[in-house]
């Protein structure tokens, strides 16, 4: 069908609502609660939008489509309805961007561009809520939090852990972990979901602080290297000192759409660890000495190749790793059935 | 202390609601019992555990909901004394400040002896007998200060004085008020005496349709405070889903102001029950619910047993009623936000639509009226649209509860048809004390009226209209020249602040920050820019309105009236 926005006649199909066809033609209209994966919540009232033939502004993620709609995005009393939104977040919350490690893709940073507004108007007392640092890799500033909702939705609709959960009310509400809890004190697993979709600065991966803005980190999409699932993640990589920053999911891949583990998101420090192995060892008389890659291949093929001859190919087994790509799992399977002659093949992810 | 007799009874409770969720609410509550009145983290677990919800859900509405005592410890004797705007006006703060002094401690404040603790809350649906000392579940009315000097030494003995009832009432229609100067008016023989159950007779004849139509002939506008006719909402369900439908009865009573409801609920709860079992018939439901604020806790009480009465008289074989106990929200009153309530969660409001008529309670078809709607249904069944109708005139039928407190001789309750004018309905209350200021006549909700504006007000939904403010649910507050319109206006933004659910972002900061402003303001430190972003918040939110339920316009529009026609007051606080 067609639909009109700002005069523009767009194609949108049927159980799309405004925002996402807004979204996919690059119209941009300020939304903070709104994300694909947790839906419409109707909170933060900044997809605010003029619908012919409706009365009253209208929220752009809640509205679904209809044939000859017509949608304004820029009218007036809809720019004035989105500066009051986007002015009393700004202003009930400490967003000090200069210092703030979401600063370049911070969504209430976005929107505040879009409505050109400079400076909050509403400060008129005191911000201080609970920073909460207790956990391993993840850092919570409810002084940046706009209650969106978005992590409270992902937590228990989406990863289904069931941690995070809204408590208290109105200007006093805030995100709760179990009974109120510290974050490390509570059955959080640490999967890292509530910090990727959070839309400010309130979530934040802890080991990534400081080290770099992220449009200046490259990003290199790759495959997690643990287990079997085969999670689709970014690496955001500082070509400079050639480290890994962070590491977020794919938004969409149909293995994770985004989501990951505890594992995926946050074990990724031995990659660059001084205890990881440079070249091959070989042990003798109980200590290990450094070898070139031809002598331990060497090495280790005329063992095998002796153990075979002597007590047969059944007596030896292979493991395979999960953290080498499909294709290295493949050789290795082949030469353990064809090079060594066994079916004793099998996978960690199995385990 | 969580035992097996309550593990027993929350079990029950799981069972008697057609999904369990709904438990939590009242489990909590007993838990919150069986502890000295204080809900510990370790029993929130327990009940989340035993209801089946996670512990993040139970904490969320143990922390959302005011009676609960969550995070605070209160003491033996919990002092509870509404401040609202009808409280203020009849005298409250003095018995703030001296509850204060008497006990030697601040609002907010617990003694050393562990024995009281006094707290200001918000209004208690008591506005014709204020000033109102809640202690614990018991209303103390009228309280004055020699009053108070014998219920705290009372206290201090350990015993909770029996309460002393002295309401002022007039009704000249004779039907929502008809039994409540009669002995004995709750029991179901002093009903069924004075003809009650008889509409209930003839709808069992008739056919469902013929009952709606009934209603909507007589044109009936929802008392609840929007004023939609209750028959066209009841055309709105849909037909054949397969799934329940559910009737459920606002009885909130949340609006400052407003004290109507319980009039019909406290004195003559068969009226309540037999309009539910008629409209209940009307729209093929076989279950009902009654939403009461949980400060009601004894009318909660009376209802049951009034229930139970009419099943031991074979008045209810099709349908069966749950009366809900809420918690202490305001915005709970909002029909979506009250069935999130029964749905045992944080009471707010949800995105409409889907309207409660399509997917309501539980995901199913559910109609939601008010009491004071549902109560008079029976006599249009009994009497006929057109008796209904003799009342009031066209578009405003019917007679109507009006609750009149603040500055008047004989704050009360009074029943008269729609379009009374307002200056009569001051003098069945006794006329004003002092000199009139202005007045608040539809619950706090709406724009305030000066005298000039007053004089010829008709009480009914056009006429409000057309002066520029609304009938909403009928709860007119006297200002009486004492009072200061900036301090009132102060008092009113701290209420929805208080009250904001917290779900969209304009409400929640946006009362928030207007109660920082009018602070600043009264405090002598404002300038006019602070009176200009103040206008700038409450004219956006007013005007564009753009919160996710009708709270926001509940407050900004109040407050800008206020300021338009007191300008003087608030720039003459510019210093
Ligand atoms: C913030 C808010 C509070 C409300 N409080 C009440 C209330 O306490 N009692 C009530 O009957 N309706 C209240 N309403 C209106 C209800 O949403 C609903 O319209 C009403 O219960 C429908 O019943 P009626 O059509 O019979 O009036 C409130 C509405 C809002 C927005
Ligand atoms: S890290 Fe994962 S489990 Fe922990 S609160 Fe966030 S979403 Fe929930
Ligand atoms: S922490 Fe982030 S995602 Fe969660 S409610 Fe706050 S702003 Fe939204
Ligand atoms: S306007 Fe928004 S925050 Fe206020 S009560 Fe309604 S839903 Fe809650
Ligand atoms: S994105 Fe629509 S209300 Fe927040």
């Amino acid at each position: 069908m067609q639909i009109t926005i700002n005069g523009k006649s767009l194609e949108a199909k049927k159980g799309q609502n405004v925002l996402q066809v807004a979204i996919a033609n690059g119209i941009y209209i300020p939304h903070l609660c709104y994300h694909e994966k947790v839906g419409a919540a109707g909170k933060c009232r900044a997809c605010v939008v003029e619908i012919e033939g409706m009365r009253g502004l209208q929220t752009s993620c809640s509205v679904p489509v209809r044939e000859d709609m017509v949608v304004e995005t820029k009218a007036d009393t809809v720019l004035q309805a989105q500066r009051l939104v986007v002015d009393l977040m700004l202003s009930s919350g400490k967003h000090d961007c200069l210092s703030c490690e979401q600063s370049g893709h911070c969504e209430l940073q976005d929107a505040a561009y879009y409505l050109g507004i400079e400076r909050p108007t509403c400060q008129y007392g005191d911000i201080n809520r609970e920073v909460d640092e207790t956990s391993e890799f993840i850092k919570i500033d409810r002084n940046k939090c706009i209650s969106c909702g978005r992590c409270v939705a992902a937590c228990n609709n989406t990863v289904v852990n069931q941690v995070l959960d809204f408590g208290y009310r109105g200007h006093d509400t805030e995100i709760v972990f179990n009974t109120d809890k510290k974050m490390a004190e509570s059955t959080c697993v640490q999967c890292g979901e509530c910090s990727q979709i959070c839309p400010v600065g309130a979530i934040i991966d802890k080991h990534a602080i400081g080290l770099g803005r992220l449009w200046e980190l490259d990003k290199v999409e790759t495959v997690c290297p643990y287990c079997g699932v085969g999670c689709k993640l970014n690496l955001h990589i500082d070509r400079k000192s050639n480290k890994i920053v962070k590491v977020s999911g794919v938004e969409g891949s149909p293995t994770n759409d985004g989501m990951l583990c505890v594992k995926g998101r946050y074990g990724f420090d031995f990659v660059g660890h001084e205890d990881r192995l440079t070249t091959p060892l070989i042990k003798e008389d109980g200590q290990f000495r450094e070898a070139s890659w031809e002598e331990a291949i060497e090495l280790v093929a005329s063992k095998f190749t002796s153990i075979r001859d002597e007590y047969g190919a059944d007596t030896i087994m292979a493991l395979a790793s999960a953290k080498v790509t499909n294709e290295e799992n493949y050789t290795f399977q082949k030469l353990i059935r064809t090079g060594i002659g066994t079916n004793n093949i099998d996978h960690c992810a199995r385990l | 202390m969580i035992d097996q007799s309550m593990i027993d009874k929350i079990t029950e409770l799981k069972a008697k609601y057609p999904k369990k969720e709904s438990a939590l609410m009242p489990a909590l509550m007993l838990a919150q019992k069986a502890n000295s009145n204080n809900l510990s983290e370790e029993d929130m677990e327990k009940v989340a555990a035993l209801v089946g919800v996670t512990s993040g859900k139970a904490f969320g509405v143990a922390t959302y909901y005011s009676m609960y005592n969550a995070v605070k410890n209160v003491g033996k004797y919990h002092l509870q004394v509404d401040t609202n705007i009808p409280a203020t006006l009849m005298g409250a703060l003095k018995i703030v400040d001296y509850l204060e002094k008497k006990l030697g401690i601040k609002e907010g404040e617990t003694t050393k002896d562990g024995l009281f603790t006094l707290s200001t809350v918000e209004c208690l649906g008591s506005c014709g007998t204020c000033p109102v000392v809640q202690v614990n579940d018991v209303y103390y009315e009228n309280m004055t200060t020699e009053k108070l000097d014998s219920l705290i030494s009372s206290l201090q003995e350990g015993v909770m004085p029996v309460k002393e009832v002295n309401y002022n009432f007039g009704t000249e229609c004779n039907v929502l008020l008809k039994n409540r100067g009669l002995e004995n008016s709750t029991s179901i023989d002093t009903y069924i005496q004075t003809g009650g159950y008889k509409a209930l007779e003839k709808a069992m004849a008739m056919e469902p349709q013929a009952i709606t139509n009934e209603v909507r002939n007589s044109a009936i506008r929802g008392r609840g405070g929007a004023g939609f006719p209750a028959g066209v909402k009841w055309g709105f369900l849909p037909k054949n889903t397969g799934k329940p439908i559910y009737l459920i009865c606002n009885a909130d009573e949340g609006e400052p102001g407003t004290f109507k409801d319980r009039q019909i609920m406290e004195y003559d709860p068969h009226l309540l029950v037999e309009g539910m079992i008629i409209s209940a018939k009307a729209i093929d439901s076989n279950l009902g619910f009654i939403y009461i604020r949980g400060e009601f806790e004894w009318i909660a009480d009376i209802l049951e047993k009034a229930i139970e009465e009419a099943k031991v008289n074979n008045k209810m074989s099709d349908i069966d009623i749950i009366v809900h106990r809420g918690a202490g929200a305001y915005v709970c009153g909002e029909e979506t936000a009250l069935i999130e309530s029964i749905e045992g969660k944080r009471g707010q409001p949800r995105m409409k639509p889907p309207f409660p008529a399509v997917e309501g309670l539980y995901g199913c078809p559910t109609i939601v009226n008010n009491v004071e709607t549902l109560a008079s249904v029976p006599f249009i069944i009994d009497k006929g649209a057109e008796a209904f109708k003799a009342f009031g005139y066209e578009n405003n039928t019917g007679f109507k509860l009006f609750g009149i407190s603040g500055a008047v001789n004989k704050p009360g309750v009074y029943e008269y048809p729609m379009g009374i004018s307002f200056n009569k309905l001051i003098e069945a209350a006794g006329g004003v004390k002092g000199n009139l200021k202005a007045a608040i006549v539809g619950g706090l909700s709406v724009p305030i009226l000066k005298p000039e504006e007053l004089n010829n007000l008709n009480m009914d939904y056009d006429s409000c209209i057309k002066h520029g403010t609304g009938l909403g649910s009928g709860g007119i507050m006297v200002i009486s020249d004492e009072f200061s319109i900036p301090e009132l206006a102060l008092r009113t933004i701290q209420f929805y602040a208080h009250e904001s659910c917290g779900k969209c972002a304009p409400c929640k900061e946006g009362s928030h920050t207007i109660v920082m402003i009018l602070k600043k303001l009264l405090a002598g430190h404002g300038t006019i820019k602070d009176i200009a972003k103040l206008e700038e918040i409450v004219n956006t939110i007013n005007n564009v309105g753009s919160t996710l339920c009708p709270t926001g316009q509940a407050f900004a529009m109040p407050i800008k009236a206020m300021i338009e026609k007191f300008r003087d007051e608030f720039t003459r606080l510019i210093k």
